[in-house]
């Protein structure tokens, strides 16, 4: 891992199109402000492994239910859209 | 297109609906082509299946179904990699996460597929709003028999 020391308002740049710029120190939390172009997802590292772990539970569906997930549909169906009813 | 799944067998994809994602869904990056199926119109959940990949297949639900004050806001960065210039082409599809031991059903409100239908592009888009919950449950956690709505 590059390992840089940075003053707050310093930036470092990644390729020609990403900065990230320190912006404030406070105790053990660090501001930092990131400019990339749109295809470059930027994301705090917990959320994404979060959700990337529940997507992949999700496409895991078949071997977790197995064949009961017609019956949990139609059961989730007649939940949902009987609360709509109620509205 | 002839596509073998997993699930429905060879399915004949109507190249016009095909879906290119941009980004893609987080962890399945790799997977571009993608297409939604629904098995009958009146059933909520519909199946998000890979055409790459005919084993991966994500059950979806229009988010605003399981809670009406859904209120997702998506910034100008995935905006602009959408193409979305009018909202009315927006189709937002929550991912389902059913288990067992103990059952549950989520669905995902904080990172929606926002589908832009008039260009047939999407994304996964992780909300900045830490108010949206990953795990947005359908069902009482916990409970195997009749399902009820669970506060999150």
């Amino acid at each position: 891992m590059l390992i840089l020391t940075r003053k707050l308002g310093e930036s470092i740049t990644i390729g020609d199109d990403i900065k990230i710029t320190f912006l404030e120190a406070k105790g053990k939390q660090v501001r930092i402000g990131i400019e990339a172009p749109p295809h470059i997802a930027v994301h705090r590292e917990e959320i994404y492994k979060l959700i990337r772990e529940q997507n992949i539970q999700a496409a895991n569906v078949d071997s977790i239910v197995k064949d009961t997930l017609p019956d949990i549909l139609e059961g989730l169906k007649n939940l949902l859209l009987k609360d709509q009813q109620e509205l | 297109m002839k596509v073998v799944t997993a699930r429905f067998g060879e399915i004949d994809v109507d190249e016009s609906k095909i879906i290119d994602m941009r980004g893609g869904i987080i962890g399945f990056e790799h997977l571009k082509k993608f297409v939604l199926h629904m098995q009958d119109e009146k059933n909520p959940f519909w199946w998000f299946q890979s055409l790459d990949d005919g084993k991966v297949a994500f059950v979806v639900i229009n988010p605003f179904i399981a809670k009406a004050d859904y209120e997702p806001v998506i910034d100008d960065n995935n905006t602009k990699l959408l193409e979305i210039e009018n909202a009315e082409h927006v189709v937002l599809l929550a991912i389902v996460t059913i288990l067992q031991n103990p059952f549950s059903v989520s669905i995902n409100l904080r990172a929606p597929i926002v589908v832009n239908a008039e260009k047939k592009i999407a994304k996964q888009v992780i909300l900045e709003d830490q108010m949206h919950p990953v795990q947005y449950y359908l069902t009482a956690t916990g409970s195997d028999d009749e399902a009820s709505m669970a506060v999150d």
